[in-house]
Parts: structure tokens; C-alpha cells; sequence
């Protein structure tokens, strides 16, 4: 197969969620990303195996979205190497590690990170290049993923569960959210102080008193209060507070 | 009027990033919120609301279902509120609108996944029976949902932070008062949300590490 359904397939990856629904989940997604792929299976675009593939590849399925290059490049392997029997099992069994992996990898390790390392930076130094630092930090992550994923999924096929127990994608998930506390716990101050900056003794007396009940009430009384819902609270409170 | 056609294309791309396409996270508010600074002319006011708003999101897991506030069209219309104020007066309301929204932007998130479902349900022979046809037109359509859900949420909310700029429901020491209200109610969520990230007694002495080391490097400042 040449490099081009290859390089489709990588670039479908990045709107593999756009039509995330809660009938099949990424399984359109999958399908779509899929599809350069299975174009050369016998018969062509007009063929049976590829209609009859690019049915199963439709299926429900659901992953981390930086993950699913894994399973598009394993289900068009296995297509195209004629396995397609239990594939429906192959796809339920891949479900939960893809699923795992991600979140512990980014949504808890690697995009805290990039985010608390764009905050200081911001801070500490000119605040237009917070934002850069925080998309370079994320996307070299993300790149790989996506990137690494589909060429594993791609030549490993069946056995695609021996590059999710790789020593380095190990490695990083051991660390990556202890990394993640430590940058998260020394940019919070430094965001804090930028901000207090801005306010007076009475000003800065009023974030701390915020800032306690706030965290009180959420972590202990009312953990179902989320952060965003105690802002227009408070809100409401300060506007009905300045009427009176 | 080039500012705003600016603030809406701004809004769509950062709606979009979140779920369609193509998640390289210009959606954070970090990035969101200076994008939308240096399109109106006060980066600061920017940076300001950015950092507010990373800090409420720090508090999202977007695991699998879950509904969460998005807060990147919600960004862009804070700062669309809050620029070329002073940042301790100003910054409190846009951030409280942008919270509003964030929400309005997870309600229409919602919507528009069932509004995907039922273009999935009607086409379901057709996928199942491997057309490329189908397939390709209920992908794309979910993409130009997103779009004009994100365009949607961003008008009505730049049109909101018109009105706030306006009427100014709150000035003078009350606006301040609410900027620091959301600057501790933004700190509390991050630290809560920290604390979520990995099990309880690892979770605090990880975070108070970091927290020791930059308490030591702010007050050595």
C-alpha cells in the first residue's frame, strides 16, 4: 500500500469526534478515519469487502479521541488481512484500554501540564507566550499520539495491545500525573499573585475569604457544587447585594 | 465591525477545537482568551480572563459522556466584555458572562450530539450496508452542526457582552468586589480539581510539593 490512504487516514484522525453521538459513540469517526484504508481491498471502492468493511467499521465504538488512531489502523489491518470474524470482540476488548490510557495520559497528565506551564510562563514572563508554550507542550503529546497510534494500530494489527505495554508509554503514565500535581501546585500561586497584583488590602482579603469558603463548601459540604455553578452563585449574591 | 466579524470567526475555530476538529487545544482559555485580547486591542484583559477561566477548567475531565461548561467561545465573550477596562474592575463581569455561557455552550453541546443521533438512527441501513455516501454525509454534517452551534453560542454572546458593556450592571467597588469573587472561586476550583486528578494521599503531597516550591520563589521575589 503506498503512504497516501496512510496520510488521509492521519489527517481524518483529527475530526474523528465529529460526529460523536449517543447512538455509536466515535464509531463514526472510526469509519470516517478508516476509509482511505480499506479502499484497496479487493474489488476497490466498489467492491463487497470494502462495503462489508467499512459496515463493520462503523460500528459503536468509543476510545480517547488522541487514541483512536490505534484502532482505525488494527481494524484496517485486520480487514485487509481477511480476519474479520470476531472483529466486533477485537473492538469491545479494545475499548477500555484506549479509553484508560488516554485519560490518565492526557486528560490528567499531559494537558494539566501543558496548562500549568503556560500559566507560569504567562506570568512570569510576557503573557503572549503562555499561550504558545501551552500548545507546543500539549500538541507534541498529541501529535505523537495520534501519529504513533495509527502506524502501530497500522502494523500490528491483532497484536496492537503489545504497543500499549511499550516501556516508554509506561513510563510516561507512571509520571505524567505525579508531573502534572507538582506543575499544577506551583502555578496556582504564582496565577494567584499575578492576579492579587491587580487589587487592594481589601481586595486581596476578599479573594482569600472566597477562595476558603469556596473550597471548603466544595470538598467537603457540597463536592456536587462544581466551581462554574458557585461563580454565577456568587454573582447572583453580589449583583441582589448591590441593588440593595 | 472587523473586531467583531474577528470575535466570531475566533469563537467558531475555538468551538470547533473542543470536540470536532482539531483538538490541539486553541479551545483552553489560556489561548482562547489572548487570541480574543489581541483581537480587540487589550492582550492584558486577555491574559486576565484567560487565566480566570484555565483556572474553572482545570476542574474538567472530559471522560467519555460526561457534560462539562466549554469554555472557549465562553472565553472569547468574556473578554469581549471586559476589555480596555481596568482589569480589577472590568475583568469580574466578563468572567461571570463567560460562565454563563460556558454553561449555555454544554447545554447546546448536548443538543447537537442528539440532533447527530438522529441523523445517525435515519441513516443507519445505509451505514451498516457500508455506503461511503452516508457515511461522509452524516460526518460532515456533524462537523457543520458544531460549527454553526459554536457561531451560534458566540453571537449570542458577543451580543450579551454588548449589552454588559452598555447598561454596566455593576461598577465602582462592587465590579472589583466580583472580580475578586471570581479570582477565589477560580483558585478554589483549580486546587479542588488538582486534588481530583490522582488518589487522595498521593493526589495533596504531589500538589504540595509544587505549592512549597513556589511559595518559596514568590515571596524570595
Amino acid at each position: 500500500m503506498s503512504v497516501v490512504p496512510l496520510i488521509l487516514s492521519g489527517a481524518r484522525l483529527f475530526a474523528v469526534q465529529g460526529s460523536w453521538n449517543y447512538d455509536r459513540l466515535l464509531g463514526l469517526g472510526i469509519g470516517y478515519a478508516a476509509e482511505p484504508l480499506l479502499r484497496d481491498l479487493p474489488g476497490g471502492r466498489n467492491g463487497q469487502r470494502y462495503r462489508e468493511a467499512l459496515g463493520r467499521a462503523v460500528a459503536p465504538f468509543n476510545a480517547h479521541p488522541y487514541l483512536a488512531g490505534f484502532a482505525v489502523g488494527a481494524v484496517a489491518r485486520i480487514e485487509h488481512e481477511d480476519q474479520s470474524e470476531d472483529l466486533a470482540r477485537f473492538r469491545i476488548a479494545l475499548r477500555g484500554p484506549l479509553g484508560s490510557v488516554g485519560d490518565r495520559l492526557v486528560w490528567t497528565g499531559t494537558l494539566p501540564i501543558a496548562s500549568a506551564l503556560g500559566l507560569m510562563v504567562g506570568v512570569l514572563g510576557p503573557t503572549w507566550l503562555g499561550p504558545i508554550v501551552l500548545l507546543v507542550v500539549h500538541n507534541v503529546a498529541h501529535l505523537w499520539l495520534r501519529l504513533w497510534g495509527l502506524l502501530a494500530g497500522w502494523r500490528l494489527g491483532r497484536d496492537l495491545i503489545r504497543a500499549l505495554r511499550a516501556p516508554g508509554l509506561m513510563v510516561a503514565l507512571r509520571f505524567a500525573g505525579p508531573a502534572a500535581l507538582v506543575l499544577l501546585g506551583m502555578a496556582l500561586p504564582l496565577a494567584a499573585s499575578w492576579m492579587l497584583a491587580e487589587f487592594d488590602l481589601a481586595g486581596q482579603v476578599a479573594v482569600a475569604a472566597v477562595f476558603a469558603v469556596t473550597f471548603v463548601i466544595g470538598r467537603w459540604f457540597a463536592p456536587v457544587l462544581r466551581g462554574p455553578l458557585l461563580g454565577l452563585l456568587i454573582t447572583a449574591a453580589v449583583l441582589v447585594g448591590a441593588r440593595l | 465591525m472587523l473586531t467583531t466579524a474577528g470575535l466570531l470567526f475566533w469563537g467558531l475555530l475555538v468551538g470547533l477545537d473542543l470536540i470536532s476538529v482539531p483538538q490541539v487545544m486553541i479551545s483552553r482559555p489560556l489561548v482562547a482568551g489572548v487570541g480574543a485580547g489581541l483581537l480587540t486591542g487589550d492582550p492584558v484583559a486577555g491574559f486576565a480572563v484567560g487565566v480566570i477561566l484555565e483556572l474553572f477548567a482545570l476542574d474538567v475531565l472530559p471522560v467519555g459522556a460526561v457534560r462539562y461548561p466549554e469554555y472557549g467561545p465562553a472565553t472569547v465573550v468574556a473578554v469581549a466584555a471586559a476589555a480596555h477596562t481596568p482589569i480589577a474592575g472590568g475583568v469580574g463581569v466578563g468572567v461571570a458572562l463567560g460562565l454563563g455561557i460556558a454553561y449555555l455552550g454544554e447545554w447546546s453541546i448536548v443538543a447537537t450530539r442528539r440532533l447527530t443521533s438522529h441523523h445517525v438512527q435515519r441513516a443507519e441501513a445505509e451505514l451498516d450496508a457500508g455506503s461511503r455516501g452516508a457515511l461522509s454525509r452524516v460526518h460532515l454534517g456533524g462537523i457543520a452542526r458544531d460549527a454553526v452551534r459554536a457561531l451560534s453560542v458566540t453571537s449570542l454572546g458577543l451580543l450579551l457582552a454588548w449589552g454588559v458593556r452598555t447598561w454596566t450592571p455593576v461598577a465602582g467597588r462592587t465590579a472589583i468586589l466580583l472580580t475578586a469573587a471570581m479570582t477565589g472561586v477560580a483558585l478554589a476550583t483549580a486546587t479542588m480539581g488538582a486534588l481530583r486528578l490522582r488518589e487522595r494521599r498521593r493526589a495533596i503531597s504531589w500538589f504540595a510539593t509544587g505549592l512549597g516550591i513556589s511559595l518559596v520563589w514568590v515571596a524570595l521575589r
